[in-house]
């Protein structure tokens, strides 16, 4: 794996899309991915040509929040509080399941393609069994309200390596960690920096979990987010990753941020552990390399869309960047 | 009778009035509304209230400071590509829909019109809101009172024992952009701007002056006054003295303010936060004969993470707002009260980089809600992706008017500066009738 190189960023080129692009989810050795847009749809692109014209396989009542590849099948989330499941081959949609009573903010799929994952406002984490689209378990535990007594958020979720450990995080910076076997909560963790509520010039927030993800072995979890912000009309708090030993208790990491404001949308550790990636923005946006073991920031980048996901390609050498109106394309091979 | 005691802000029967005295009172059209915190027991009353309430009009104003989204409340554009994801619920008024992060509403919507055409032109803070809160701009020698000033002025009593005009602006941001001004009216007209504490500050009698020594200090500065107004006579003294002598009413009107005087269940409809609490408050005051409220809720400035912002303060907006309407009506106030949601300026359809929306003054959204209006109506029309006002257009000036004859003042009525006539609206302003009841 040593064939990504975060030294040797650059941008390779720009796909354009239609709307604004939340989610990118890639078909497993090929070209093919699909994404979520503010338009409702979903579209399959060719990350290779960058003259293809999207092709939409269908569309949801609300913005496509984020979109997941489990094998063969696509899973979308949205707003609506809708997942969509598509054919992947047929470009046809095989069902719609009134997930959640809120709005859908992230939808995955376990490695093994077998059970989807999807939290939303409404403070759930469901489990889905991806062949047939039944509920297999229900994760709940996120307080509805922030302590302000206003609507809480459940942004993000990420899933272990093999499967067995879920975490979610909310608007308030609270981390749990679920035994996808049991249901039961394993852990918990808190960022309350990543949550911001201004008790005197404006009050209201910002801020919230936005992203999380494993290491390959599922000992490390990392939490995205943003800092305390001064003037929360603005993305303005530095973009801040936070690492934990989560089986422990333990904050092991913090890269409070320097030179980028604004959220981190998406965090992705590398297989080997090499590094970990993290991409978000504010009215522009930022690639992220940290360096765990040393304990170092490796690169930022920045670019010229917020970053609202990303994928990598199998070499992880290569990332599919999707934000306002396009899918950037980077190459870093060593 | 426990529970009528409960209402009395003393507790003390001394407080209460008789059904008799209170309506030979009324008959003589010498206290036809309240002149004390009593006068909120006697609205226990149905039949005292009813005497009460026929006579006097209030206006309780939301301010959403900052520039709540006119797309993600009143004039929501689902499926547009400047619509944002939510959607569009239909509410109790056939072929009216309201955005679905406001469902309370959308059930209350008999109660409500909805002027989806204001395109007032000026997307600053400072221009914007002081032009929403005037109605008009100033000119280079004329400072015009707010709206609250003239209802104080043509709504409050001469000698009412209760402030004319309140607001309450407890957020720092923005308070400065439009503070309450009574502007060529004076000093007798000018809120009573409660801005860190529910409770005025300062309206108590110092501990170590005694009540007899603070009436006769009274009579001292009183007589000063006179003396000095002596062939003085203009309009800033008299406004000055004026405001002296509502000071001991003043005094007794603290727990107007206070709402733990509510029963616990009232307070737990309006919900623990600030702006509830505040509205709650407003409702008090406008009960007890306050003609004019001001609650401010900011800051809604949302130029970054627009839909978050909105997901997390249109909902209590819906819900304090609901309840408000709701517990006016219970209380037989909402045919006698004008609710209205304005604010500086609305926010762009199109969305930034930073999911956010910013300041756009030129096809947005306010709410008018109980007296004198229309319910369920809706004004003017927005295009297809909230740019532009394609039917109805209408501007601070319009709204101000249809405000003031829904309260039953005429929009031309002239006040006088010096000797120039200064009509309440511009000159050929109209107002909006198609909302008026």
């Amino acid at each position: 794996m040593a064939s990504a190189n975060p030294d040797q960023l650059k941008l390779a080129r720009n796909l354009n899309s239609k709307g604004i692009l939340f989610g990118i989810a890639r078909l497993a050795n090929s070209s093919r991915a699909f994404v979520g847009s503010s338009d409702f749809k979903v579209y399959e692109v060719d990350l290779t040509d960058v003259k293809a014209e999207p092709k939409e396989l269908g569309a949801h009542n609300s913005y496509v929040t984020s979109v997941a590849v489990a094998d063969k099948t696509i899973i979308s989330g949205s707003y609506d509080g809708r997942l969509i499941w598509w054919d992947a081959e047929k470009r046809s949609q095989i069902r719609a399941v009134d997930a959640h009573g809120k709005w859908i903010r992230r939808v995955l799929a376990t490695p093994d393609g077998k059970v989807a994952i999807s939290v939303a406002d409404d403070m759930k984490c469901r489990l889905w069994d991806v062949e047939s689209g039944k509920m297999l378990r229900e994760l709940s535990g996120h307080k509805a309200e922030t302590p302000h007594h206003f609507p809480s958020m459940l942004y993000a979720c990420a899933v272990s390596a093999d499967g067995k450990y879920v975490a979610t995080g909310d608007k308030v910076g609270h981390v749990v960690v679920w035994d996808v076997a049991t249901g039961k909560e394993l852990a918990t963790v808190e960022t309350p920096v990543m949550y911001t509520w201004d008790p005197m010039q404006r009050r209201h927030s910002i801020g919230g979990i936005r992203s999380l993800a494993f290491s390959a072995d599922g000992k490390q979890l990392a939490v995205g987010g943003m800092g305390k912000v001064g003037n929360i009309d603005h993305l303005e708090g530095k973009a801040r990753v936070e690492v934990f030993d989560w089986q422990k208790g333990e904050r092991t990491h913090e890269f409070p941020g320097d030179k980028f404001s604004g959220l981190v949308q998406q965090l992705t550790f590398h297989p080997d552990g090499e590094w970990l990636l993290g991409a978000g923005g504010a009215n522009d946006g930022f690639l992220q390399f940290f360096n765990l073991k040393d304990k170092k920031v490796l690169r930022q980048e920045k670019v010229a869309m917020h970053v609202h996901g990303f994928a990598l390609n199998e070499e992880s050498d290569t990332i599919y960047a999707v934000g306002h109106g396009k899918i950037m394309v980077y190459e870093m091979k060593a | 009778m426990a529970g009528q005691r409960r209402g009395f802000f003393c507790g003390s029967l001394d407080h209460s009035l008789s059904r008799r005295g209170f309506l030979g009172a009324a008959a003589a059209g010498a206290a036809t509304f309240a002149t004390d915190m009593t006068a909120l027991n006697v609205l226990q009353q149905p039949a005292f209230a009813s005497e009460l309430k026929k006579q006097q009009k209030r206006v309780i104003l939301l301010w959403l400071a900052g520039g709540s989204s006119q797309l993600e409340t009143w004039d929501p554009k689902p499926g547009a590509a400047t619509g944002g994801p939510f959607r569009a619920i239909q509410t109790a008024v056939p072929g009216v829909q309201i955005s679905e992060l406001m469902p309370k509403m959308a059930q209350r919507m008999k109660h409500t019109c909805i002027v989806r055409s204001l395109n007032t032109k000026d997307g600053d803070h400072g221009g914007g809101a002081k032009l929403m809160m005037r109605g008009r701009r100033d000119e280079a020698n004329v400072q015009y009172p707010d709206l609250g000033a003239v209802l104080a002025r043509e709504m409050g009593r001469v000698d009412s024992q209760v402030p004319d005009y309140v607001s309450f602006y407890f957020a720092t941001e923005g308070r400065g952009f439009a503070p309450g001004s009574s502007g060529f009216l004076g000093a007798r007209y000018a809120p009573m701007e409660l801005t860190q504490s529910m409770i005025p500050e300062n309206i108590r009698r110092l501990a170590d002056i005694n009540d007899l020594d603070h009436a006769e200090r009274a009579d001292l500065r009183d007589l000063l006054s006179k003396q000095f107004t002596q062939g003085r006579v203009n309009s800033t003294t008299s406004s000055h003295n004026e405001a002296y002598q509502r000071v001991r009413g003043l005094m007794s009107s603290e727990k107007l303010f206070d709402i733990s005087q509510e029963p616990q269940k009232m307070r737990d409809l309006y919900g623990p936060t600030q702006f509830g609490e505040q509205v709650l408050a407003a409702r008090r005051l406008i009960e007890a004969g306050v003609p004019f409220v001001r609650v401010a809720r900011a800051w809604w400035d949302s130029h970054g993470q627009n839909f978050e912002t909105h997901q997390e303060m249109v909902p209590e907006l819906d819900h304090v707002m609901a309840t408000l309407l709701d517990d006016l009506e219970q209380r037989g106030l909402l045919e006698h009260t004008l609710v209205v949601t304005l604010a500086e300026f609305g926010r762009t359809p199109g969305i930034n980089a930073s999911l956010g929306r910013d300041h756009f003054a030129s096809a947005w959204s306010a709410t008018l809600s109980g007296c004198g209006i229309k319910g369920g109506a809706v004004y003017g029309k927005s295009d297809p992706t909230g740019n532009r006002v394609v039917d109805g257009q209408v501007g601070a000036a319009e709204l101000f008017a249809t405000i003031y004859r829904a309260l039953g003042i005429s929009p031309t009525k002239n006040y006088y500066v010096g000797s120039r006539p200064v009509p309440l609206t511009e000159p050929g302003t109209k107002a909006i009738d198609a909302v008026l009841a």
